[in-house]
């Protein structure tokens, strides 16, 4: 078995004491494992993935990120092997410009001055913005926003990538693009969606939740051509599957 | 409301034009910065009366004007914040200073020329912080700053905050204008909503502040913020730069070149 | 109530540069000891609320106007006084910057008059020993309203005394203080209103926001209490100096300053300002050596001064045009 896994056991978390947002969240994920983490409004896709990343820490159960136990100490160790990509670009865009903000990373984990170029120049070339470098945050439209912030994460080289509805506001071109630079990344990744063409599109395995437990974890062609468990789950059929 | 519009819209063009490729913005920003803090205090040391010593400093934003290629118009709305201020405490001085000055055959008060002269003060020193910020932008600035020492809290404090102007800007404007559009016969926010239109968005902003950090933990952020590692380095132009305006003001300040030069012509003909 | 560059003296400007850098420093040494890393973008977005939140008209009911929010006391009930008047510094700079809202050379003064007073005194003052017995909502409005006051009647009578001390206006002081003060009174009040409409709303939503809803219990006492002597006993003294400096009827107080300040040996005769008691001496000292022979009259001196600003003003738009005709050149 490869090192990059990520190991999920009997996990349940809650901000208040009888409002419970994850009950019991049980799955694995390997090297080359894409996932679309899908489900209605307010399952608890977006806390599942901060509970990954140590965002929340009063979770009871177990995460291991590569045999590393989510917990307060390891989080630095943990976090430098995640990237997440926030689904609000102007949240998780803090510097000036393109170049700044994706060099912050590496220039946090203290890398030279010549590598951190190097590799923003790489993660601008992955997704294709090398154009952007220099230019204002402020100044850039939705799609390239969202490009940026997933160079901000690809700067850190990471092993395991986790998305927060990546696809949201970006224009049919962008959205394409994005889907190539999703599939042109060969680790670990998983992406929360309601986006389901998109994760069609981009992950193997599909994981379907509906009020904080996991309905169904299985390969995606299977859980969404499956109108039946969708819709009795708040989904409905990815829009290329739908009749007209 | 149009006014954010303007101070967006304002905000991206000083941007553009100090991002501009000009040997201007080229100079090294501790340079400009300096030179301009130097530049208004002595225009600002001038007397209240010594309205042709102070004519002569006009020699800078002109000069600079010519050389960044900016456009005068455009730094002229900057003049309707601070000329109103201006006039406003100058206005009185005709009234209260009424010593009578001859100045070629007309008796005037000593009040105007001291009014006068703090107009032309206003003008100057804005003009003056209008060609820095032209020529170089927030950043470069702050970059300036980090080198005199100012503390990294507060330099960080200050990128931050520009960078999430035009976001906050932007939902300032939507919330007004959504509530404008609902409530077509108001001039501003009535004051039964003072506190929630104002609160929704200040909760918004903390909830927002709160992911830009935990955006910044995930990328390995400890308190310690290191930016700006593509440094400015010094080249023998900007010390020459400095070197010849500091001589020009200096001379300025001392001499009173224009009464010279000008009694130097009149001696010509007359 | 941005205070422009050319309202100030450089030896005003520098004095005011001094003391804010001064509450500067030691505000960056405690937000470093308090050593929250959240605190940091908190701040950061929280100027940027402050300056945006600063172009919302709020309609003043029964008026046609409109009032505006209050930086300083809002920042401070949120964040503190050391975290709030950092946050403030960075707000006043971009403003001066990029608006010309207040100048570079006044910059110092305007974080005095604005952050300095709305986070030192209604924080440390107000907000907090009103706030240490837990928060009310008829609290809040209290010391909004009795902050925004305080602090702007501190802010205006600071740039009275510092336009006063810069010797740019013939204004006399007396009318000066009469006009700046209760125009801020009103204007306090209103934006206390406003502020306490915004921290009620807080409260409501979520107190723990709220500047000392947490410390309200643990470590109240002598830091405090420390604390706001310190401060009271550096305002008494910086106002009491400014005030025997300014208000004084021996004129030797401002003429002394304006000496210093101007750089300029011809020291006018007005130490008290409306004091036309020497006129001769001034018309004589107005433009003063500037006359050289042969053209004594004051006509030569005009004379002198329209040909020679044409002759500069030529001289330097040439030398520029040349300099960048020669740069083009060699490029």
């Amino acid at each position: 078995m490869s090192h990059i896994h990520i190991d999920v056991e009997h996990v349940s978390f809650a901000y208040e004491k009888k409002k419970e947002i994850l009950k019991d969240i049980c799955f694995h994920a390997g090297e080359t494992d894409s996932i679309g983490l899908v489900g209605a409004n307010g399952v608890g896709k977006s806390t599942l993935l901060k509970l990954l990343v140590g965002l929340d820490l009063g979770f009871t159960g177990s995460i291991r990120v590569e045999e590393v136990p989510v917990q307060k100490e390891t989080l630095p160790q943990i976090r430098e092997k995640i990237g997440y990509v926030f689904q609000d670009s102007d949240s998780q865009l803090f510097m000036s410009t393109a170049f700044e903000d994706i060099a912050f990373a590496p220039r946090n984990y203290g890398l030279p001055e010549a590598e951190v170029e190097h590799r923003v120049n790489a993660a601008l070339e992955m997704t294709g913005i090398t154009y952007l470098k220099d230019k204002q945050i402020y100044k850039m439209s939705g799609g390239e926003k969202k490009l940026v912030s997933i160079a901000t994460i690809l700067s850190m080289t990471p092993d395991i990538i986790l998305m927060d509805e990546p696809s949201i506001a970006l224009d049919p071109r962008n959205r394409r693009n994005l889907i190539r630079i999703l599939n042109s990344f060969e680790h670990l990744k998983i992406i929360a969606s309601h986006d389901l063409d998109m994760v069609w599109d981009t992950c193997e395995r599909t994981i379907l939740m509906a009020n904080g437990e996991i309905i169904c974890d299985g390969p995606t062609k299977e859980v969404l051509s499956n109108q039946e468990l969708l819709e009795a789950n708040g989904l409905e059929l990815p829009l290329f599957m739908q009749k007209r | 409301m149009s006014k954010i519009r303007n101070a967006i819209y304002e905000i991206h063009h000083m941007d553009t034009i100090a991002s501009k490729d000009q040997w201007v913005n080229q100079i090294h920003p501790l340079v400009k910065f300096v030179l301009t803090i130097v530049y208004i205090a002595t225009v600002v040391s001038y007397d209240k009366y010594d309205i042709i010593g102070l004519a002569g400093m006009m020699v800078y934003p002109l000069a600079m004007f010519i050389l960044a290629e900016l456009s005068f118009k455009d730094s002229l709305k900057r003049l309707r914040v601070v000329l109103p201020l201006v006039c406003v405490i100058g206005i009185f001085n005709p009234f209260f200073d009424r010593v009578p000055v001859q100045i070629g055959g007309l008796t005037i008060n000593a009040g105007v020329i001291s009014m006068i002269t703090l107009m032309i003060k206003g003008v100057f020193t804005v003009l003056a912080s209008y060609l820095l910020i032209a020529t170089t932008s927030i950043e470069k600035l702050c970059f300036a700053f980090r080198l005199i020492h100012i503390p990294k809290i507060l330099v960080t404090q200050i990128l931050l905050t520009y960078r999430y102007i035009t976001v906050l800007l932007e939902e300032v404007n939507r919330i007004t204008q959504a509530y404008a559009l609902r409530a077509p016969n108001q001039k501003g926010v009535h004051f039964k909503v003072w506190g929630s239109l104002t609160g929704q968005l200040l909760l918004r902003s903390m909830d927002r502040a709160g992911v830009v950090y935990e955006s910044m933990t995930l990328r390995g952020y400890n308190g310690n913020f290191d930016y700006m590692g593509a440094k400015i380095r010094w080249r023998w132009q900007d010390i020459l730069f400095a070197a010849v305006w500091l001589c020009i003001f200096w001379v300025f300040r001392k001499i009173p070149v224009i009464i010279v030069i000008g009694n130097l012509v009149g001696g010509l003909f007359g | 109530m941005h205070m422009a560059d050319a309202l100030v003296a450089p030896a005003v400007a520098g004095t005011m540069y001094v003391l804010s850098a001064a509450a500067a420093g030691y505000s960056v040494k405690k937000v470093r000891l308090e050593s929250e890393p959240k605190k940091i973008p908190v701040m950061g977005i929280m100027g940027a609320f402050v300056f945006a939140t600063q172009m919302i008209n709020f309609t003043i009911p029964g008026t046609g106007s409109s009032g505006h929010l209050c930086g300083g006391m809002l920042l401070s009930a949120l964040l503190g006084p050391y975290a709030g008047f950092l946050t403030m510094i960075g707000v006043l700079l971009i403003q001066c910057l990029l608006f010309a809202d207040g100048g570079i050379l006044a910059l110092g003064c305007n974080i005095w008059n604005m952050a300095f007073y709305g986070c030192f005194l209604g924080s440390l003052l107000i907000w907090k020993p009103m706030m240490s017995k837990g928060i009310t909502k008829a609290k809040i409005v209290a010391a909004s309203i009795l902050g925004c006051v305080i602090t702007l009647q501190f802010g205006a009578f600071s740039v009275t005394l510092e336009t006063m001390a810069s010797g740019i206006t013939s204004l006399p002081f007396g009318t000066f203080v009469a006009t700046m003060q209760p125009i801020h009174l009103a204007i306090g009040f209103v934006e206390g209103l406003i502020t306490a409409a915004v921290l009620v709303f807080v409260h409501e939503a979520r107190p723990e926001l709220l500047y000392c809803s947490t410390e309200a219990e643990k470590k109240e006492g002598r830091f405090t209490f420390k604390n706001t002597l310190v401060v009271l006993a550096v305002v008494t003294v910086l106002i009491g100096g400014g005030l025997s400096l300014v208000a004084s009827s021996n004129p030797d107080g401002l003429e002394w300053s304006i000496e210093k300040i101007t750089g300029s040996t011809e020291v006018e005769s007005d130490g008290e300002i409306y004091d036309t008691v020497g006129s001769v001496q001034e018309t004589t000292a107005l433009l003063p050596d500037y006359a050289f022979k042969g053209s004594e009259s004051s006509f030569g001196t005009t004379f002198s001064g329209v040909v020679g600003s044409v002759i500069v003003v030529g001289v330097c738009v040439g030398a520029c045009y040349a300099f960048k005709f020669f740069r083009k050149k060699k490029a």
